[in-house]
């Protein structure tokens, strides 16, 4: 372990100190940033598109809860809101209009949504001061007068009372329509739990509590295009590092006699593949660093990476960079080598969809992404760090922990040790 | 007779279709400067790597420090140093940095003053690599290869693509490693190099070992002999001296040669010519392993390393 830090160590000191590597690797990846979240990051295009039908109507009017809830809607950034009429009967609207294609998103709110919302949220409220009362009292009896304790023992016994008097309402039920082909439905689905969320929280008057802390922030994250495409970037540019990047190190440490010296020491074949690879995987950590610093201080990107988003990013890491290894292992001409490392990294970086939704791509070419690792590493981080949506990542984490074993098993199969 | 540290036995290395290797036999012996010499593509590197355990033998046994090449490829590296051809070392990080990661590699504590001061390295020891000139990155592949202390030194032609004084620089840094008590593994075309440094020398064409000996020997039995040239007024009377002690006698425009097999026939006609030595010149031209490349191989080898 100690011989695979200190080729650790030297790879990275390496590459720290060259001016081409630190451009490629983060200089490179930071403009692309810059110059697509200029592009993209003003308005309109990515944004996604919410029909929105309210039967929550009264004398012609839209109720005032539905109407504050519809705003709440539109002040997210990523939505764009259409107010369809409610005499509108959405199945054929939807046939009517061709260039829905799939990509129809309608939420209902039903009638009676005020009156449910409120009389709900006022039983909610009494059982918040009643338990509150049940929790003094089981809590602080012990420091109480017994006249105190028997006041608030009473009061406790009317409110119950009066709570009985309620009508017990039924929950508001919205009602989401997406096709099962819409890939971002599911996007759009858990935004509008997270606003759902914290109106429910507001309306029962949370927001003054601890607790709305986190829940407010789910609303609050308001979302930015750059924000919807950091991940896309961080996924892009730890593929490109592994793949361009570790090919032609590798092939040129080939070149250049090093590999040779170092077969010709005790280190193990495995150790120097591991010290690859732990190089990329800490580089893999930098650039998200530095990325989302970067898109926070400029494009005030709020989405962060959590502990999942660091160990799929981890996973990535080893992924490409055993592609790499496999490229820089199996092509010794250093100019055929990164050649071949291009020809794998560009295609697969702009076909995943990781710079744009892939729903803006024709259908065919959805299912070419659907084929590349890269697919899943953007998805799963999209999934992670901006829908707060692990379970998205499923199917993200099993494609690239699978792919990750693979590969790093065919780079030892690869590598050469002798015969160099 | 000092004990044995490379036993190479019958050794064949067969490539697709060529034989890089063909059936050679030979020792290294403790505290000597071994070389093998020989043209490019001769089969030294190929050799030199299958006692590094870097290439696999078709056939045939070599052992390194009693270990089986084959076998115990750990203990063997674990044991030897080894500076590759065309060597190279990090080139972005410094001297020193290169040198202790060989030696973590070894895992051994990374306390490199006194070999980059006994190696003159000490001065450049933050320089990094790339920024060395041709010698003095050659001075930190010994030092690489010395670092983890090791029994027996590999140096795969060491000093090809240097300057002539970056040579000599380096040949005494060699010299060193014998005052050490190191054996060292020398390849080398530079016929010159090998004859100053080597205590044996096999000789190596077409993969095939075809001599195997101390210098002394191979240029006694393949030198062709001590030469004595002579130009100037009184040449005839000098060549008739010459005549009395040898019969080899040639000529090349106004210069007369006599060749003779040893020393000592050489020192009685030199002896008589002093005497007489006004009106022409002496010079006296020592046989040397070019002579001996020349009897053995038929050729030469130029500075590039090829066969003329």
């Amino acid at each position: 372990m100690r011989s695979v830090l200190a080729v650790f160590i030297a790879l990275i000191k390496g590459w720290l100190r060259s001016k081409v590597g630190i451009f490629f690797s983060f200089l490179f990846p930071l403009m692309l940033l810059l110059i697509f979240g200029s592009v993209f990051g003003g308005t309109g295009s990515t944004k996604y598109v919410l029909h929105v039908q309210n039967f929550d109507v009264k004398d012609g009017e839209p109720t005032e809860l539905s109407k504050t809830f519809i705003n709440a809607l539109d002040s997210i950034e990523i939505f764009e809101i259409k107010e369809l009429d409610p005499s509108i009967d959405v199945n054929s609207y939807v046939k009517e209009n061709p260039s829905f294609e799939y990509n129809y998103r309608i939420l209902k709110i039903p009638k009676g949504f005020e009156e449910n919302i409120q009389e709900k949220s006022m039983a909610v409220r009494l059982n918040v001061v009643v338990n509150t009362f049940a929790y003094i009292e089981k809590n602080f009896s012990s420091y109480m007068k017994e006249s105190d304790l028997q006041a608030i023992k009473e009061g406790q016994e009317e409110l119950e009372q009066w709570k009985n008097t309620f009508p017990t309402s039924e929950r508001a039920e919205l009602t989401f329509l997406a096709d099962e082909n819409d890939i971002s439905a599911m996007a759009v689905r858990s935004i509008l739990e997270s606003v759902i969320n914290a109106f429910n929280n507001r309306l029962i008057g949370v927001e003054e509590q601890m607790m709305t802390i986190t829940s407010e922030s789910l609303v609050e994250k308001n979302m930015s295009a750059t924000d919807y495409y950091l991940p896309g970037y961080i996924a892009a540019f730890i593929m490109t590092n592994g793949i361009m990047g570790t090919t032609s190190i590798i092939s040129e440490l080939r070149r250049n006699g090093i590999v040779k010296r170092l077969a010709a020491t005790p280190l193990s074949k495995s150790s120097w593949i591991l010290s690859n690879v732990l190089q990329q995987t800490v580089l893999a950590f930098m650039l998200t660093a530095v990325m989302v610093a970067f898109g926070w201080v400029i494009f005030d990107v709020r989405a962060l990476p959590n502990l999942y988003a660091l160990l799929l990013i981890f996973i990535g890491a080893v992924t490409f960079s055993s592609i790499g290894m496999i490229l820089g292992g199996i092509i010794k001409d250093v100019e055929a080598a990164s050649g071949a490392g291009n020809a794998i990294a560009f295609p697969m970086m702009f076909l995943s969809g990781a710079f744009w939704p892939i729903e803006m791509m024709p259908s065919y070419m959805q299912s070419i992404a659907k084929c590349l690792p890269l697919y899943y590493f953007h998805d799963g981080l999209r999934n992670i760090m901006i829908l707060d949506n692990l379970s998205g990542a499923y199917v993200p984490f099993l494609v690239m922990g699978t792919l990750a074993a693979v590969f790093i098993g065919i780079a030892i199969r690869i590598t050469k040790w002798k015969e160099l | 007779m000092p004990e044995k540290v490379v036993e190479v036995e019958n050794l064949v290395k067969q490539y697709k279709t060529v034989t890089a290797v063909d059936r050679i036999s030979f020792d290294v012996y403790q505290g000597e400067i071994f070389s093998l010499v020989g043209p490019n593509g001769a089969g030294k590197t190929t050799t030199v790597e299958i006692l590094e355990c870097l290439r696999k033998p078709t056939s045939g046994s070599a052992s390194v420090l009693g270990f089986d090449v084959t076998k115990d490829e750990t203990e063997i590296k674990k044991k030897i140093g080894v500076m590759p051809q065309d060597f190279n070392a990090f080139e972005r990080l410094t001297v020193k940095e290169n040198v202790e990661l060989i030696a973590r590699i070894y895992n051994i504590k990374p306390e490199t003053k006194q070999i980059l001061e006994e190696l003159g390295l000490w001065e450049v020891r933050n320089r990094q690599f790339h920024k060395l000139s041709g010698g003095m990155q050659r001075r930190v592949g010994v030092c690489m290869a010395l670092v983890s202390d090791p029994e027996l030194l590999f140096l795969d032609e060491p000093t090809t693509g240097l300057d002539p004084e970056a040579r000599r620089n380096t040949w005494e840094v060699i010299k060193t490693l014998k005052k050490m008590g190191k054996t060292v593994f020398l390849t080398s075309h530079y016929m010159e190099e090998v004859e100053q440094l080597s205590n044996r020398v096999g000789v190596i064409v077409n993969g095939k070992l075809i001599a195997t000996d101390t210098i002394h020997e191979l240029i006694s039995k393949y030198g062709g002999g001590i030469k004595v040239n002579i130009r100037g007024r009184k040449i005839e009377e000098a060549e008739n001296i010459l005549r009395k002690f040898t019969e080899n006698i040639s000529y090349d425009k106004d210069i007369v040669t006599g060749k003779f097999k040893t020393r000592e026939e050489a020192s009685k006609a030199l002896a008589e010519l002093y005497q007489l030595s006004d009106g022409y010149r002496i010079e006296i031209i020592e046989s040397g392993m070019d002579d001996v490349f020349l009897q053995l191989a038929g050729h030469r080898v130029n500075e590039r390393g090829e066969l003329i």
